[in-house]
């Protein structure tokens, strides 16, 4: 597997393209991609935005803010950028491996289907050993859809998950049923 | 004890990251491509990126409270009692103190409750720095009436966020140190006028002191009517502080002034000019 990233010189924030390219590689492993993977960071906005583009290649085009240390503005974070990644090679792996070919496209995905996604996919990440702060999924988790004790439990159980489909995310974040835990 | 503090020297442990007003505004990506991004940047549930942006703001919260109650706490002990500032002021400040500890705690639960840890944002210590004045009339200015008029719109911003999201506690919190801000003011506002009842001159050079202070913590176009601020002008509450409606109509007419220059500081540092490069 081969990561690339891109620009390799940047002039507007501090980032540094070789360590970029080994945490994706480090990454990409972790979250059992097997594809190449190119990272193109735009870092003329401080918005942190991703978009994935899936083919042969996976390609992720960064808003510089995405990989950014809120500390110290235009420097990168190392944990931030695994984060990043993380995230989205998560959300590539959903969809090439199959159970999510009605997932709208992630330009389409309502902020409820997103912030659901984002939660199945922090879990994941948090039991890869991925430094990540469950409260702050929840507090968007609750953003979207409600401060209530039962939206809390759903939380608890999108959290919690491995191996949905789109479908199941759907039923398990709506309410409608749950899944139920293998013994 | 020590007076009149240097903000290069408060005390901070080491999960803070302080940096200044020069270094925050300098960053060249905040004006490229600008016109192909969203329109308004006020912050409101409905952005993709609300609940991250609303974190930040309150991490900015937290610290401005931290400054805020170094900045009171340094007027009732900088000043002599009676030579320098009348006795009823300092309780007043003392008063205030108590208040922005409470707020701090807050600050922190609320924090804790959005998933953000203490020092996870950078420090502008902005704030702090316009309670440096060795005036306690300045510092009124500087302190009571821009700084905490500036909280008032910060607020008001937070509180609406929590209403519209349906988040209880912020919404609750937010409320509550809301209405401790407009007494702030108000206690600045009176003060102000009580001590200067005799001297004009006093009174131009704080309310001059005002203006300055109120443009640096416009942040450069962070709060202003315009929406590309992400934090509007609360000018309901200002005039229950006591601000007339010039005052709030020469606030509103400045903050989207400091918008503009900010946005030109931005395209220099971006052109070249060292200076203003953070790193």
């Amino acid at each position: 597997m081969t990561v690339t990233v891109t620009p390799e010189e940047f002039r507007f924030v501090h980032f540094d393209a070789a360590q970029t390219a080994r945490i994706a590689d480090d990454v990409a492993r972790l979250t059992g991609i097997d594809r190449p993977v190119q990272v193109e960071i735009d870092e003329t906005t401080p918005l942190s935005r991703v978009r994935i583009d899936l083919g042969d290649t996976i390609v992720l085009h960064v808003e510089s803010g995405a990989f950014e240390d809120t500390k110290r503005p235009r420097h990168q974070s190392e944990t931030a950028t695994a984060a990043s990644l993380a995230r989205c090679l998560l959300k590539a792996r959903d969809r090439l491996e199959g159970g999510f070919g009605e997932a709208p496209t992630d330009d389409d995905l309502t902020l409820q289907q997103a912030a659901a996604w984002d939660t199945y996919c922090a879990g994941r990440m948090a039991r890869l050993g991925l430094t990540v702060n469950q409260q702050r999924f929840r507090y968007n988790f609750r953003n979207r859809f409600g401060f209530t004790d039962q939206v809390d439990t759903r939380f608890e159980r999108v959290w919690a998950a491995d191996a949905l489909t789109w479908g199941e995310l759907q039923s398990l974040t709506s309410g409608e049923s749950m899944v139920v835990d293998a013994p | 004890m020590r007076k009149f503090f240097p903000v290069e020297e408060l005390a901070r442990d080491q999960r803070f990251e302080q940096i200044t007003m020069r270094q925050a505004q300098a960053d060249p990506r905040t004006v490229l491509n600008a016109e192909s991004r969203n329109k308004t940047n006020r912050l409101t549930p409905d952005r993709a990126d609300a609940s991250d942006r609303a974190r930040g703001l309150m991490h900015g919260i937290f610290v401005g409270e931290i400054q805020a109650l170094e900045g009171a706490g340094r007027t009732c002990w900088d000043f002599e009692t009676g030579t320098e500032a009348p006795f009823a002021l300092k309780l007043d400040m003392a008063r205030q103190a108590w208040d922005e500890a409470r707020h701090v705690e807050i600050s922190v639960k609320l924090s804790d409750w959005m998933g953000t840890e203490i020092g996870q944002f950078a420090e502008n210590t902005v704030l702090f720095e316009a309670a440096c004045s060795n005036d306690p009339v300045l510092r009124l200015a500087g302190v009571n009436r821009a700084l905490e008029g500036l909280a008032i719109d910060v607020f008001t911003t937070m509180k609406e966020f929590g209403d519209l999201a349906g988040d209880p506690f912020l919404e609750f919190c937010e409320d509550w140190m809301l209405a401790d801000e407009v007494t702030h003011v108000k206690m600045g506002s009176d003060w102000l006028r009580r001590i200067t009842e005799n001297d004009a001159e006093r009174r131009k050079k704080a309310l001059e002191f005002q203006q300055v202070v109120d443009k640096l913590f416009s942040f450069g176009g962070t709060r202003s009517d315009s929406k590309e601020s992400p934090i509007g002008l609360a000018r309901r509450f200002r005039e229950l502080a006591g601000f007339t409606d010039t005052e709030v109509e020469d606030i509103a007419e400045m903050s989207l002034k400091a918008l503009e220059e900010r946005k030109a500081f931005a395209a220099a540092a971006l052109a070249g000019d060292t200076t203003a490069d953070p790193a």
